[in-house]
């Protein structure tokens, strides 16, 4: 049975959702599923743009044979050719031995790489600033190198002002039935996910989201739907998601409030992070969060990384090192280039506390733009009354770092 | 061609023997024992225009060659090697600089009287930590519009303090390295210019060594030598041809020992014959022969090629390792040959093997001779990673992070209090109030503590009196407390005790164990107290006083002394400095086509871009390491 919903006259949404799935990419746990959406144009020809997963390639197969009623499928237009919607290439042109394929050069090179036989087709290759009309319909395609890999480009349909935008301004969880951002309390129930979803996956290129970004200014006022791989399709109060979208490629803070993450092997750790979050709310902070490395899956650390203004790090010494799931999250930051965040320390060692020393030099030389505070509260096992006055100047120095006083 | 020396070598040869021979040998004895130097004798070697052999005559030079030049070092080390060096430090190391890199101006106002030995010269590259690296140089010249301000030192140089012109290296561009360095040219005489002590040498001791010691000492802008970040270069030059006279002077050692031990083995009689009838002895003379032979050989060809302009780096770096090798080795034999009596003081084969000695050390050990030879061998390798000079390791920041370092060594213990006390008032620090003796450390606004230096436990009322008239709590390092029991375990500073987070930290009598360090960092102002200066204290400390805590603390009670003090209003902390980050030197690059980031502090290796290249500054064919995209692809970070 076919499962279609309509985006706009002539526009459908040929995707499907995927509650089995357990890791996004192998690695991001997904618990509230994730969409995988394709787009299918009738007009005077017949264009599918992107297809989808594997897993769901059934679902996709039937809604563009019911859509298209026994008619051939003209064109396929590939933004980006990672398998979670590309896998499904081979099957469409199995099937529609006519179709031409619109893409660019390095995404045929990737797609003859995965093994699609795309070379039995017509293979039309694009480049930026190129348009192509299908019949009432024009578009014109922009690349968009590295958001998020080097092959993607995104499409703007200048007749209707959608933007097929690949990757960007995608979003975890599955769609179950809504296709539309604005019928669903975005702010409520979804951007902790697309902003899990944009700094996992993407998050290290923040100056290439920029550009696109930058590119997409100079057509902002035609835009009027956005229509990505995955989540939910904007048609309504587009600002609010690209505001968001700048603020997170140019690694500037959500909110600002403190983000505790601790690592603690038995719990005293656990209690001075503890103690620490009670002394900054009773000082009046109103955006605290305190998670435990160990049970909590990184994506969500560094999502919440990118939220936040201040991050005090937490860690027990372990083998003289940092705590080894601690370090993990830190080798994250890193590697998605996370920047201009403010840190505090609490370290804990019972014989030779390293742990604070070591993550200090971390953040120093491996991150960019980072601050430590001076003040740093140290722990030999366990938080005690006599360092009560060490744990409270650690909460005023938070507390005046973020009121900006310095 | 025929391999000999002409007869005008010979007739210089001739008279500067003669000359040695006349004034130099009968003082060799005498100077070497009581490290004296060769005042008159270097005189005479001026006036007879000897000073400055190879540089022409309208520089104030004899106009002779490179040869000559060596000829006359050999001919004063075959009777004393520390006379041979002054002459060898003074014009290939102090006056050759400035004949190959000086203006016009500065050869006519230097290099004229250096060549006639009016002046003498020497030459300033070895810090502590910088030698055959240069990279690791540390005095400073900063630019000051029209004069760079010199601060730093330099060790073992030659000539010192008797030379009265210094070609000095200085780094005018930090974390750069070796390109950072510069030459300029530094009068004795001028403020803030002194020395240290003269060292007290195993041989060559009628030459004079010794520190120079740069406290802001102005040079003018004219005096800088070469361009700036040129020094490094003129260095690497000037000790190419340096080498030309090391090796002539260990040429010269050697000779001098083997006609010792020559005329020797044919008098004195063993067995009923002269020794140097016994075979294994004749051996010997003939090896010490063939090796002098092929020392001077090298040397002279060395010279030849310098003369005529022809590359001779590392035909120099040949002749100075070989004949310093054999020069040990022939002084050796010719000691043994002496057999007891070389062994004695006042035998000159005694004098000639110590001071053969550093002829294999100095101006580039033979190790590093080696290097330079093999380098001209081999080519240039691949850098190991972090091994090169050009990339110094950065400076691991105190302890106590971002600190003022002003101590306070010299002068009367009076005078040093006083400026103390002026400088802890003027930063803000109120003691006409205080807080009591026992306030817990980690609250406390001010404490005096006491380390191991204190000495014996009624030295205790010394830190109390001092705690009183600071108007601060009581202290102490760990041993202290824990060993010493002077105080209770609970009033010990440092990472596993308490943490001091307060205004002033008076540390007396505190090495400064890292321990204790981590303890205090948090401090707005750190004062040490320690009689020996080289205490990690004083590189974690704002405020520093050198001098015995018996003396100092007295008077530093008195000086603080207020009477009774008002009870202090809750601690406002005093600010501390964050650590600053190295500014970057340009702007970041990321490749569209796999992500790659251009770090311009990291250049790229594979592709031979040296580090601190910007990306504006890559050659056009340059492509991402990565992923192969060319420049074009990159976007600004």
């Amino acid at each position: 049975m076919h499962c279609v919903r309509t985006v706009t006259e002539n526009l459908y949404w040929v995707g499907a959702n995927d509650h089995r799935l357990a890791l996004f990419e192998n690695i991001h746990p997904i618990p509230k599923g994730v969409s995988y959406n394709a787009y299918l144009l009738l007009d005077e020809k017949s264009v599918l743009f992107d297809t989808i997963d594997w897993s769901a390639c059934r679902q996709m197969l039937e809604n563009v044979e019911y859509l298209l009623a026994g008619k051939p499928l003209d064109y396929l237009v590939i933004n980006h050719v990672e398998p979670d919607h590309a896998a499904s290439i081979e099957e469409i042109l199995i099937r529609y031995p006519e179709v031409q394929i619109i893409s660019t050069e390095k995404a045929f090179m990737l797609m003859r790489q995965f093994g699609f036989h795309v070379d039995s087709h017509p293979c039309i290759q694009v480049k930026e600033g190129d348009t192509y009309t299908f019949g009432t319909h024009t578009v014109t395609f922009i690349s968009a190198p590295m958001v998020h890999w080097p092959e993607a480009m995104v499409t703007f349909d200048t007749t209707n002002g959608v933007l097929f935008s690949a990757d960007a301004f995608g979003s975890f969880m599955a769609l179950d039935g809504k296709l539309f951002a604005d019928e669903v309390d975005f702010d409520r129930d979804w951007i902790d996910e697309a902003r899990r979803y944009l700094t996992n996956i993407v998050g290290k290129y923040g100056p290439h989201i920029q550009a696109l970004l930058k590119k997409a200014g100079g057509i902002l006022d035609q835009i009027k739907y956005i229509c990505p791989l995955h989540g939910p399709v904007w048609r309504e109060n587009l600002g609010y998601f690209i505001e968001k979208y700048d603020k997170w490629s140019r690694y500037e803070p959500e909110v600002k409030g403190v983000l505790i993450v601790y690592a603690s092997m038995y719990g005293n750790t656990e209690a001075a992070a503890q103690a620490l979050a009670a002394r900054l709310c009773e000082k009046g902070v109103r955006n605290v969060a305190v998670y435990d490395v160990s049970n909590t899956h990184v994506s969500y650390l560094i999502s919440e990384s990118f939220k936040y203004s201040h991050i005090v790090l937490a860690s027990v010494t372990y083998n003289l090192g940092i705590y080894p799931v601690m370090k993990n999250y830190l080798e994250d930051m890193k590697a998605l280039n996370l920047q201009n965040r403010t840190f505090a320390i609490i370290e804990n060692g019972s014989w030779a506390c390293k742990s604070g020393d070591l993550m200090q030099k971390f953040i120093d030389e491996e991150m960019k733009n980072m601050t430590v505070l001076n003040e740093r509260l140290s722990l030999a096992s366990a938080l005690h009354d006599d360092k009560e006055t060490e744990l409270d100047t650690l909460a005023n120095a938070l507390v005046s770092d973020l009121n900006g006083d310095t | 061609m025929l391999f000999q020396t002409t007869q005008a070598h010979e007739d210089l040869r001739a008279k500067i023997r003669a000359f040695a021979e006349e004034e130099v040998k009968p003082l060799a004895f005498m100077m070497d024992q009581q490290n004296e130097f060769p005042t008159e004798a270097i005189q005479k070697l001026g006036k007879m225009g000897l000073m400055g052999i190879p540089y022409p005559k309208e520089y104030g030079g004899a106009g002779l060659d490179a040869i000559s030049y060596a000829i006359a070092v050999e001919e004063l080390s075959r009777v004393d090697g520390g006379t041979g060096v002054i002459l060898s430090a003074h014009v290939s190391l102090g006056s050759w600089p400035i004949f190959a890199f000086g203006t016009e101006e500065q050869k006519k106002k230097y290099l004229v009287p250096l060549a006639r030995g009016e002046k003498l010269g020497a030459f300033g590259l070895t810090e502590p930590n910088a030698g055959s690296d240069a990279g690791g140089t540390e005095t400073t010249a900063v630019d000051k519009g029209d004069h760079y301000l010199l601060n730093g030192g330099k060790i073992f140089i030659t000539n010192a303090p008797k030379a009265d012109t210094y070609v000095v290296f200085a780094v005018t561009t930090p974390d750069i390295g070796t390109r950072g360095i510069s030459a300029f040219i530094v009068e004795k005489g001028w403020k803030g210019f002194e020395f240290g002590d003269h060292y007290d040498k195993m041989g060559i001791r009628s030459s004079s060594t010794a520190e120079l010691i740069f406290n802001d000492v102005k040079v003018p802008k004219e005096n800088l030598l070469g361009k700036e970040g040129e020094g490094f270069k003129i260095a690497m030059a000037t000790l190419d041809g340096g080498r030309i006279g090391i090796a002539a002077q260990a040429l010269g050692i050697a000779q001098g020992a083997f006609e010792q031990a020559l005329a020797y083995s044919k008098e004195r009689v063993q067995f009923g014959k002269p020794i140097a009838a016994q075979q294994s002895l004749s051996f010997k003379l003939a090896d010490m022969a063939t090796k002098l032979r092929c020392a001077r050989f090298l040397i002279y060809s060395a010279a030849e090629l310098k003369e005529h302009h022809a590359p001779y780096g590392m035909e120099s770096a040949m002749a100075k390792m070989y004949a310093s090798d054999i020069a040990l080795e022939v002084t050796n034999d010719a000691v043994q040959i002496f057999g007891g009596t070389g062994f004695l003081k006042g035998m000159e084969v005694e004098r000639m093997y110590r001071d053969a000695k550093i002829t294999t050390i100095y101006e580039g050990t033979n190790e590093i001779q080696r290097v330079v030879i093999a380098s001209h061998l081999i080519g240039k390798m691949p850098k190991e990673k972090g091994g090169s000079s050009r990339s110094v390791a950065k400076k691991p920041a105190p302890i106590t992070g971002v600190r003022k370092h002003q101590i306070f060594r010299d002068g009367e213990a009076q005078d040093k209090v006083a400026a103390l006390v002026e400088a802890l008032k003027k930063d803000g620090h109120d003691f006409t109030v205080g807080i009591p003796l026992d306030t817990p450390i980690a609250q406390a606004e001010r404490v005096v503590s006491a380390g191991k230096g204190i000495g014996d436990k009624k030295n205790m009322k010394l830190i109390e009196n001092l705690a009183k008239a600071a108007g601060a709590a009581i202290g102490s390092s760990r041993p202290v407390a824990e060993t010493l029991k002077y105080l209770p375990l609970n009033r010990y500073v440092g990472m596993s005790g308490q943490k001091f987070t307060g205004n002033l930290y008076i540390a007396c009598g505190i090495s400064g164990a890292v321990q204790h360090l981590k303890g205090i960092k948090d401090a707005s102002t750190i004062v040490a107290i320690n009689k020996n200066g080289n205490a990690p204290i004083f590189k974690n400390c704002d405020y520093g006083i050198v001098g015995d805590v018996n003396e100092i603390l007295p008077l530093l009670a008195a000086a603080l002394d207020t009477g009774k003090k008002q009870p202090a209003p809750p601690m406002v902390k005093m600010k501390r400095p964050p650590v600053p980050k190295p500014e970057p030197i340009g702007k970041r690059y990321v490749c569209s086509g796999c992500g790659y980031e251009y770090i311009p502090e990291i250049g790229d290796e594979d592709a031979e871009i040296a580090p601190g290249t910007l990306f504006e500054n890559l050659p056009a064919d340059w492509v991402c390491p990565e992923c192969a995209e060319g420049k074009e692809q990159f976007i600004e970070a």
